[in-house]
């Protein structure tokens, strides 16, 4: 070609390329092996070279390998590909997480199977790790805390809204009670302006029949609050059922941890320890020998 | 010239003997009515054969005794006939004592009593309003109609409404559990026998015991704060309301593996949520469940408004 003589090149060694390709090309036939055999333990080590040389070999000096760049792009069908036994392992550690696996390698985890459970968060494959999400996760430690006192997450609120709700209830049951208030109030009224209007009386009269309209005016107010307590009662049961069922959720969750793990703090080691318990647990497990 | 113009001069111009003969007739075709109808009777008292009974029944039940010349004083009504038809079909299967019949004295009234219940409950028919041809099986004293029956139509409907308001409200607090199944199982076998007899269709409604039985409920778009409701007191009890492996709904397992299913049971993308009982022996209904759980039955009762299941409502409004 008539260009070539003005290419700069920067001696390229053949040599080094073919080393570069071949390295690459080693690395994906591995990994293509590793999956044939569903050697899911291989996977996550050609996947993260690093990680798995500290966390599994113990090894501190270990180096990022850029291989791992090589199949950037195909995360999605990877983390489908392990999330089979990944979760078939889940199902037994953490027997009250269900996934629903709403893209291509992407879960969400369900706390429990019971009615109306959490969207608790999702599960990174790839990592072997659980993405909590972090309102839902405070609150089932909150729970754990609370129970240490004998409480539950909303029983305070709940007490508080119930009182409320007493309250509202007795100032409708006392409605006969100030019907009959109103109607002395008024024949004393009445008596009232009945009586001798002298010049020496009048201030006495004046004072006591404004004392009357003040406590007819006291007793309408409670008529108009008790008109509108019915709705707040209402209202107040609504947010009962909620926090009440929220209280349940938390209560199912809470021993779907203790049951399985004892305690929180166990829980907690668990989720941290998963990426080495996981691979650990792949040793010499499941793997199809090559033909 | 109209006929009654005709018809008049007709009469005016016969000879008296004519007139006679007329008269003689007319007393001879309303006798022959009457002895028409004690052979009916006869028939619906003494059949042994199904059929018979149901097809004396039938004419019975639309029987005009009286003609312009030949009236009867003393006449039952005709649904008291479907009285007589129910104690007759029981006794053909040998159930004949699960019913009392009652005659009223000095006067031809009948009324029936369920022999498990005794004086707690009085039961008659009493005639649709409209010319439907059919009537409903009511409790007297509360006026509940628990079932409509159509021999003509051949078709029972039973009501739920009305078998909540009577057996689970009015008598659940005093009559044991046991007696009020008992009472029920009159009803269930009887219109299991104008099935099975006559091929009737029958509407077992909150009675029925089939797993493949789904119950609608009143309000198609149940909130989902009902569901949440069952949930919370649920959990007070011991039991655990799951979610539905499919579409929208909850599960509920209660002892023996019968299931409670409270679900969305779509059709064309439009909710229809409904109640499903489901058991191995298909031996459990909604209304046994609510009879049987107290939770259940609070959550129901509380909550009747929306979660009421639904009855025929060309009969049952």
């Amino acid at each position: 070609m008539e260009n070539q003589e003005n290419v700069h090149t920067t001696e390229p060694s053949d040599n080094n390329l073919n080393t570069v390709i071949a390295n690459k090309l080693s690395y994906l036939q591995a990994l293509q092996t590793a999956i044939q055999n569903q050697d899911d333990r291989k996977v996550y080590e050609l996947l993260d070279q690093q990680r798995y040389d500290q966390e599994i070999r113990n090894n501190s000096e270990a180096q990022p390998t850029a291989n791992a760049q090589l199949v950037a792009d195909s995360h999605a069908e990877l983390s489908h590909y392990l999330s089979e036994k990944l979760i078939d392992y889940l199902g037994h550690t953490y027997p009250f997480f269900y996934y629903d696996e709403f893209a291509l390698g992407q879960f969400h985890i369900y706390f429990g199977n019971w009615w109306d459970r959490r969207l608790f968060g999702s599960l990174d494959v790839l990592n072997v790790a659980f993405n909590f999400d972090s309102d839902e996760f405070n609150k089932l430690q909150q729970t754990f805390e609370l129970a240490r006192s004998g409480k539950r997450l909303n029983s305070d609120k709940i007490d508080e809204i119930s009182a409320e709700s007493e309250q509202l209830q007795d100032l409708i049951d006392q409605q006969d009670e100030r019907d009959a208030k109103k109607a002395a109030l008024r024949s004393q009224m009445k008596e009232n302006s009945q009586k001798s209007t002298m010049p020496w009386d009048s201030g006495k009269v004046k004072e006591e029949r404004q004392q009357l309209i003040d406590q007819l005016s006291d007793l309408a107010d409670e008529d108009e609050r008790a008109l509108n307590s019915n709705k707040t009662i209402k209202e107040n049961d609504d947010r009962i059922l909620a926090l009440s069922k929220e209280n349940t959720i938390m209560e199912y969750e809470k021993q779907s941890v203790e049951g399985t793990f004892g305690d929180f703090n166990k829980f907690q080691a668990h989720n941290q320890s998963l990426y080495v318990d996981y691979l650990n647990s792949l040793f010499g497990a499941g793997v199809k020998s090559n033909d | 010239m109209t006929n009654d113009e005709t018809q008049s001069k007709d009469v005016s111009t016969l000879t008296t003997s004519g007139r006679l003969t007329n008269y003689n007739n007319a007393i001879k075709s309303g006798l022959e009515k009457g002895i028409s109808f004690t052979k009916l009777m006869d028939q619906l008292i003494n059949t042994a054969n199904p059929d018979e009974l149901v097809s004396a029944a039938t004419q019975l039940a639309g029987f005009r005794l009286n003609s312009d010349f030949v009236t009867f004083p003393h006449q039952y009504s005709n649904a008291d006939y479907y009285l007589l038809f129910m104690s007759r079909l029981l006794e053909l299967h040998d159930q004949g004592k699960q019913v009392i019949l009652h005659s009223v004295p000095h006067r031809e009234e009948l009324s029936q009593q369920l022999t498990s219940l005794g004086d707690r409950g009085s039961f008659d028919f009493i005639m649709e309003n409209n010319e439907g041809g059919g009537v409903f099986y009511e409790e007297q004293a509360s006026g509940q109609r628990l079932f409509y029956l159509n021999l003509e139509k051949h078709m029972m409907r039973f009501n739920s409404h009305a078998l909540t308001q009577l057996f689970i409200i009015d008598y659940r607090g005093d009559v044991p559990e046991q007696t009020i199944k008992t009472a029920l199982q009159v009803l269930i076998d009887f219109g299991t026998y104008l099935k099975r007899d006559y091929g009737f269709s029958v509407d077992f409604n909150i009675l029925d015991t089939a797993n493949a039985q789904i119950y609608p409920v009143k309000d198609a778009q149940l909130s989902a704060e009902i569901v949440d409701k069952l949930f919370v007191s649920a959990a007070e009890n011991g039991y655990m309301l799951q979610n539905t492996d499919r579409g929208r709904g909850a599960v509920l397992q209660l002892p023996d593996d019968v299931v409670v299913t409270v679900f969305d049971n779509q059709k064309d993308g439009t909710p229809e949520w409904a109640i499903a009982v489901n058991d191995p022996n298909q031996a459990v209904s909604w209304f046994d469940v609510i009879l049987r759980y107290e939770f259940m039955r609070n959550w129901y009762l509380n909550n009747l408004g929306q979660l009421e299941i639904k009855s025929d409502p060309l009969m049952f409004t």
